[in-house]
């Protein structure tokens, strides 16, 4: 049998365990998060499973290389770009197992918050929803929340007496990046595709000399005006203490 | 073809034992690697490296499992089911044909990954060329799932579900219309696909049906998963390249913030069963014709799905429909925007 034609034969089956790998993998460690909804958990699992089991019966049941049966898939015809096929497929499977088995689980970063409209232009709760946290029980507000009140355009009177507990990672106010940076988390409906930074403004001047941009950390801090001239924000958090933290165990808000 | 059938003589075969053996023993070497591949993330990697393999492996985690139900249906379909078992039942009027199979993704309902796997499977089985389109393209939209979580996000706000069910339903057939006349619909197939079409009841008929399904995931597993992965690899690359806040400002004119949004839809490759609450948050920004062109153009035409597509469709046939499919859902919108 040639290279080719096992490469034919089993290559969905190792991408197949590639996946269904990285998935359990991520499952078992509680990192599935870190890439889907939770929504999805039971569904990926139960599906990695199947396919497990469907993987296993291939080997178990079929031949190493195709028998008479498999001759839709034509020998290597010598021609002079024959070996692009077999390094493609190689390459494929060399990358997935580097991206998804070798390079360790990963949330987004800062590079997408910058590509994409923090809090910005789009409102991620509706009218209702913000009116509905207004009066709720502010001590389990998330960032989400928070941010969300901040752009539906509730007022400094508003924020005059509240506190905000939140935790979240570290990435630049681009109005004035000295003395301003956000609180952020990513908001996932989906997958990481989708997911949209949310962030409160802090005003925390020379955050960077103790805080790396997307370091985690957590804040307890009343709002105020806030103090800086250049930042396009009007409200902040002004804490006078910050603490350093991990990164949750679910990174993303929903 | 059948040139390369009488050349192969058959080869040895492997005992189960063994076969089984090496497939436990391949699963072992890859959970090894995992479990010995370091935990944290390598600080030395550029953030946009890093969030580039995030963005692509999020793609693989999330449609995989979609892919593998929808290769398992495409086998109970071609294995399990008795011969003609859907296909007899449908109507023997074209359009009422093309109808019934635009309502089957409420009885199947996997997403737009899923669908293509069942698609190769039911053209294998009989389906033409057209009514397969017909089928791919208004099951994402017309199945339960989709229909639920677009209600949940919208409600009947501004029609956006009404027009999302009619929008889909109305180009999904007119595409099986104008794909129905074409003189040599089997050209529109990719030639791989149309010769495993050709030979596919040939050589499983002699085997048992547990073993035609090992056969047909590793088909399907083989024709498909290259494809998902390449995709994927492109949506995250694309993602990390192009500024979503460039679209996003886009938003309040009539015509741009149709466009905008459809191109949002093709670069996301997001999902058909939550693609609502994902642009929901874009609801109060954009306008509602652009709502309904991401929600419609999307679960049909994608970057992750037109890779999926390849593996079935030839490369002029993709770029014919995503044309066809674009302006559809772009005249949809604008006649949302500026007539209704």
């Amino acid at each position: 049998m040639s290279f080719r034609r096992l490469l034919r034969r089993w290559q969905g089956a190792l991408l197949s365990i590639v996946g269904i790998v990285a998935t359990v993998c991520l499952g078992v460690s509680g990192q599935l998060g870190l890439y889907i909804h939770p929504r999805y958990f039971v569904f990926t699992m139960v599906m990695a499973v199947i396919a497990a089991a469907l993987v296993v019966a291939a080997f178990a049941l079929l031949p190493a290389a195709e028998d008479g049966h498999e001759h839709e898939l034509p020998e290597d015809d010598g021609g002079r770009w024959a070996w692009l096929w077999p390094a493609g497929s190689i390459l494929i499977i060399v990358a997935a197992t580097v991206g998804l088995l070798v390079l360790p689980p990963a949330t987004l970063t800062t590079a997408t918050v910058a590509k994409r409209d923090l809090n910005g232009s789009t409102s991620l709760i509706t009218q209702k929803e913000a009116s509905d946290l207004v009066g709720g029980d502010y001590s389990t507000f998330t960032v989400r929340d928070w941010s969300s009140l901040l752009s539906q355009g509730a007022g400094e009177d508003f924020f005059a007496d509240k506190t905000a507990t939140v935790t979240g990672f570290v990435t630049p106010d681009t109005s004035d990046p000295e003395n301003v940076f956000f609180v952020a988390r990513f908001v996932v409906s989906c997958c990481a595709v989708d997911a949209q930074p949310v962030g409160i403004p802090v005003y925390y001047p020379g955050w960077q000399d103790e805080f790396p941009t997307d370091s985690w950390v957590a804040i307890e801090s009343g709002f105020n005006t806030n103090p800086s001239i250049r930042s396009d924000e009007t409200i902040a958090l002004v804490p006078s203490e910050i603490t350093p933290t991990d990164q949750p165990a679910q990174p993303y808000v929903y | 073809m059948s040139q390369t059938i009488a050349a192969r003589p058959f080869t040895a075969r492997r005992r189960p034992g063994r076969g089984f053996s090496v497939g436990l023993v391949i699963i072992g070497l890859v959970i090894l690697l995992r479990v010995f591949a370091p935990s944290a993330p390598a600080d030395t990697l550029a953030d946009t490296f890093r969030d580039f393999v995030t963005l692509s492996i999020s793609v693989v985690i999330e449609s995989l499992p979609f892919v593998f139900l929808g290769i398992v249906l495409s086998i109970v379909v071609q294995t399990w089911l008795p011969e003609g078992f859907l296909l007899r039942r449908l109507p023997k009027n074209p359009v009422a044909r093309r109808v019934v199979l635009s309502l089957l993704g409420m009885l199947l309902p996997v997403c737009e990954c899923g669908n293509v796997p069942l698609a190769r499977g039911l053209i294998a089985k009989g389906l033409t060329v057209g009514e397969s389109m017909t089928f791919l393209f208004a099951a994402p939209i017309l199945n339960p799932v989709t229909i639920i979580t677009t209600q949940q996000a919208f409600g009947w706000d501004r029609g956006i579900l009404v027009w999302r069910i009619a929008g889909g339903f109305l180009i999904a057939n007119l595409i099986g219309y104008i794909y129905s006349r074409h003189p040599k619909p089997e050209s529109l197939l990719a030639p791989r696909f149309q010769d495993a079409c050709a030979l596919g009841d040939h050589h499983d008929a002699a085997d048992g049906k547990i073993k035609r399904s090992a056969g047909l995931f590793t088909k399907e597993t083989s024709a498909m998963l290259p494809a998902l992965f390449i995709g994927a690899g492109l949506a995250g690359l694309i993602q990390t390249a192009v500024s979503r806040e460039v679209l996003v400002t886009l938003g309040s004119h009539p015509v741009w913030s149709v466009l905008a949004l459809m191109a949002l839809a093709f670069v996301v490759s997001i999902c058909s069963s939550v693609d609502a609450f994902f642009v929901l948050s874009f609801g109060a920004t954009f306008m509602p014709g652009a709502i309904v062109a991401f929600l419609v153009f999307g679960p049909m035409i994608d970057i992750k799905m037109l890779a999926l597509l390849r593996t079935t469709f030839t490369a002029k046939t993709l770029m014919q429909l995503t044309l066809i499919v674009a302006l559809c859902s772009a005249v949809l919108g604008l006649a949302i925007n500026y007539v209704v």
